[in-house]
């Protein structure tokens, strides 16, 4: 008896778990196909394309072959400095003009914040094409250029931004630096925001300065958007490819090609798809460990 | 009602589903030439097959084409041509798609890689050793009729074949030289006629850039040559003037890899000595292709490269507009008349013109192609590339067809309004002195030569014009890097 209830009862309880969850099915059907077909499917077939050297019509099977060339090859090593580099430098400065901007706007009221954020965000939504094209003209090499008259008034002379080797990774970085806090000021806000106010009034009550109230209550309130801002930020940095394309093509003298740029030359340039696979997943495995360490040192104490 | 809702809502979710796999249908159709696939050749080099159209021809057929502006007005044209064609072959469809310069050469190569280009592309004759790898690009040489072939300048057409294959029909061949203002070389005391009929040695040349510099205190107002050396256009500069350094080729006619001569050394220090004289901008590595063409209109220089005929047409739309007191001339520009310049010899060495070609290839897709939609490939080829279509597209562009057919059309086709004939004359010349086609050259050599000059050359040379290196270490770079690539019997030792 007690089996035939136990067994209706299963029955009853699948029949539930199933009408109350086939919907809930159906409708993550359509994202999770997407997520296999655009996402889970080209990883696994650029690791499989990695062992092969990619023809359209025959495809020939070479081992490791385009890992030990990526090994050896000095400019995929200078590349990988490169964009160490310039994402060691950006990603920090960046986050802190983001901060400090984001800390500026909130106690403005709702339609000023509206304004400051549309306007910071606007490069985001521009054509990076037409943006490169203003930072062409801004960094024009000749003693007529926006940026070079601008440095003359302080006596410095004309220089080749974009041309020499000493200043075109720090014309990018400046570019990267003045055209990119949209979305991260938005979060910052956002998260800026969710503070309750009882915190800074209790802080005035204890006659806590504008700084003990950002390093006493500010900064840990925001830590999981800062550690979050920050993970994002190196792992969109470590592909950056747009800005080194359309600016300096990775010159001069390589001094700012970047893994990406790599990566799209041996792709796209020189049709060696194995070979690019192959440099995205190492790239992949870089971002892997950094992230890893990233979390390791700076996520103690954050839950989401 | 709670039904209805729940039919839509799953009509929704399949719809979705659904537009997640679209775009992954293999749409190959055109390449296996019509619906019918049944009958499918063994191999693309198919036994010869005439002009002639067969009761297996005249089946319905369409063509894809994937063209870029080739010349100024070559877009606007399009359905007019395809009209036409269809007029000739009235089973043949010519689906034509444009693409801006910008994107067509990317677009093209996903499209390969994708293993579904189209029919035919539009591409440049250094160029096809990448595609003859990818075993899509077609060997027209059994599907084009002799007829066809013949009326081609053989030299021109040359530079489609690599080996035993033949893989375009050239548009036309432009000559990639310099190009300077009428008036400045004037006022400099040069005599260009003289230049454009003789030619002028680099001596010669580095006087008379020095000659057009105009100074005002300590800046330079003028400079007497500008050449784009932004990213890959440094190329450009490098290829052009090499070819009359004694290296016509990167490879010489027994293979060997000739940027280790010591030519190569001596022109790299000449042509540094021209930023050195103050003749060209020290900035000259970051100016790109429309800088220096804002500059020689606003007058900041008086010879410019890189130099095509087609200049020639802008200068003077733009000399027009001045005239015409139009708001959309360029700002700042004075009046400059175009004057077609040869690049100087170096060394003693004869003038090797650097010839631009480029044409129509033809791509098969994955699937088997039939013979005959090859075969109705290459009658479109024809048709594009020779007779009237080949007339107008190279009058737009100020040069002379390479086809007879297209000269013979050309005296039905109205001539530019106050073109300069010394500049044609020129122009022919200067077509005359392209250097005789490589097809000895393998793709697997010419890939390797493309990674030194992308990876090694380019870069080096931007930091020598940037002042950052020697020109003996920018030799020391390549030399080595064409010792890995090609071994030390592999180069030229002089």
């Amino acid at each position: 008896m007690n089996k035939v209830k136990n067994t209706s009862l299963h029955a009853r309880k699948k029949r539930k778990l199933t009408n109350e969850s086939i919907w809930g099915y159906i409708f993550i059907l359509a994202p999770l196909l997407v997520f296999l077909l655009f996402t889970l499917y080209p990883i696994l077939d650029a690791f499989i394309i990695s062992f092969q050297k990619f023809k359209p019509l025959k495809t020939e099977w070479v081992g490791l072959e385009n890992y030990t060339k990526t090994f050896k090859s000095s400019l995929f090593y200078q590349s990988l400095i490169n964009t160490v580099v310039y994402t060691g430098i950006t990603v920090p400065l960046s986050m802190l003009m983001s901060f400090v901007i984001s800390i500026l706007i909130v106690p403005l009221t709702k339609k000023k914040q509206n304004f400051f954020k549309a306007a910071y965000y606007l490069p985001a939504i521009a054509s990076g094409v037409a943006l490169s094209f203003v930072w062409k003209w801004i960094y024009d090499p000749l003693p007529s250029g926006l940026l070079n008259r601008l440095v003359s008034f302080f006596g410095v002379d004309n220089q080749n931004w974009l041309g020499s080797s000493n200043t075109a990774m720090f014309s990018l970085i400046l570019m990267a630096l003045l055209s990119s806090h949209g979305s991260t000021i938005i979060i910052y806000i956002a998260a800026l925001l969710g503070i309750d106010n009882s915190y800074y009034e209790s802080a005035d009550i204890d006659g806590a300065t504008f700084f003990e109230k950002i390093r006493y209550i500010v900064l840990p309130l925001v830590k999981p958007t800062t550690v979050f801002l920050l993970i994002t930020s190196v792992i969109g940095s470590f592909q950056v490819f747009q800005n080194a394309y359309l600016m300096t093509g990775g010159g001069p003298d390589n001094k700012t090609t970047m893994v990406g740029l790599l990566i799209f030359n041996n792709a796209f340039k020189y049709f060696e798809y194995g070979q690019a696979s192959a440099q995205a997943l190492i790239l992949t495995v870089i971002i892997g460990i950094f992230t890893f360490v990233q979390f390791k040192i700076t996520g103690d104490n954050v839950e989401y | 009602m709670k039904q209805l809702k729940k039919g839509v809502a799953i009509l929704l979710v399949m719809v979705m589903s659904l537009m997640a796999f679209t775009g992954c249908k293999k749409e190959n159709a055109a390449n296996d030439g019509n619906n019918d696939s049944t009958q499918k050749p063994t191999t693309t080099t198919a036994p010869n097959t005439d002009a002639q159209p067969t009761a297996e021809a005249a089946e319905p057929d369409t063509i894809t084409v994937l063209l870029p502006p080739v010349s100024p007005t070559y877009q606007d044209y399009f359905d007019e041509w395809a009209k036409e064609f269809n007029e000739l072959y009235p089973n043949l469809t010519l689906n034509i798609e444009a693409a801006s310069w910008e994107d067509v050469g990317q677009k093209l190569d996903v499209q390969v890689q994708a293993g579904s280009p189209p029919d035919i592309a539009f591409v440049g004759a250094g160029s096809i050793s990448k595609y003859i790898d990818t075993g899509l690009l077609v060997d027209i040489s059994d599907y084009a009729t002799e007829e066809m072939l013949n009326d081609f300048d053989q030299n021109i057409l040359n530079y489609y074949r690599n080996g035993d294959g033949l893989y375009g029909m050239p548009a036309y061949a432009e000559v990639h030289g310099i190009g300077g203002n009428r008036e400045m070389l004037e006022k400099a005391g040069i005599d260009w006629r003289k230049v454009q009929q003789e030619g002028w040695t680099f001596e010669e040349f580095r006087e008379a850039i020095k000659k057009g510099v105009v100074k005002e205190g300590d800046t330079t107002k003028t400079y007497g040559f500008v050449f784009a050396c932004s990213g890959v256009t440094a190329a450009d500069y490098l290829n052009i003037f090499v070819k009359n350094a004694g290296m016509p080729d990167i490879f010489t006619k027994d293979l060997k890899y000739a940027y280790t001569s010591k030519n190569f050394l001596k022109l790299l220090e000449a042509m540094r000595t021209l930023i050195d004289d103050g003749s060209m901008p020290k900035e000259l590595s970051s100016i790109d292709a429309g800088k220096r063409w804002n500059m020689f209109l606003t007058g900041q220089t008086m010879i410019t490269g890189k130099g095509l005929s087609v200049f020639e047409r802008s200068a003077k739309l733009n000399n027009d507009k001045i005239d015409a007191n139009d708001g959309s001339a360029v700002e700042g520009s004075i009046k400059a008349d175009y004057i077609i310049l040869p690049v100087p010899t170096f060394f003693g060495n004869p003038m090797q013109a650097a010839g631009a070609i480029d044409g129509y290839v033809m791509f098969r897709g994955k699937e088997e192609p039939k013979a005959e939609h090859l075969s109705n490939v290459a009658k479109a080829m024809y048709f594009l590339a020779s007779g009237e279509i080949a007339a107008i597209t190279c009058n737009d562009l100020y040069i002379s067809p390479v086809c007879q057919t297209g000269k013979d059309a050309m005296a039905n086709v109205e001539k530019p309004e106050g073109k300069n004939e010394d500049n044609t004359k020129a122009a022919e010349r200067l077509v005359s002195m392209i250097s005789a086609a490589r097809t000895d050259i393998t793709p697997e050599l010419g890939a390797k030569a493309q990674r030194i000059a992308d990876e090694v050359m380019v870069p080096k040379f931007q930091a020598l014009l940037a002042n950052e290196i020697t020109p003996q270490q920018m030799y020391d770079a390549v030399k080595q890097a064409a010792i890995e690539a090609f071994g030390e019997d592999g180069i030229v030792v002089d």
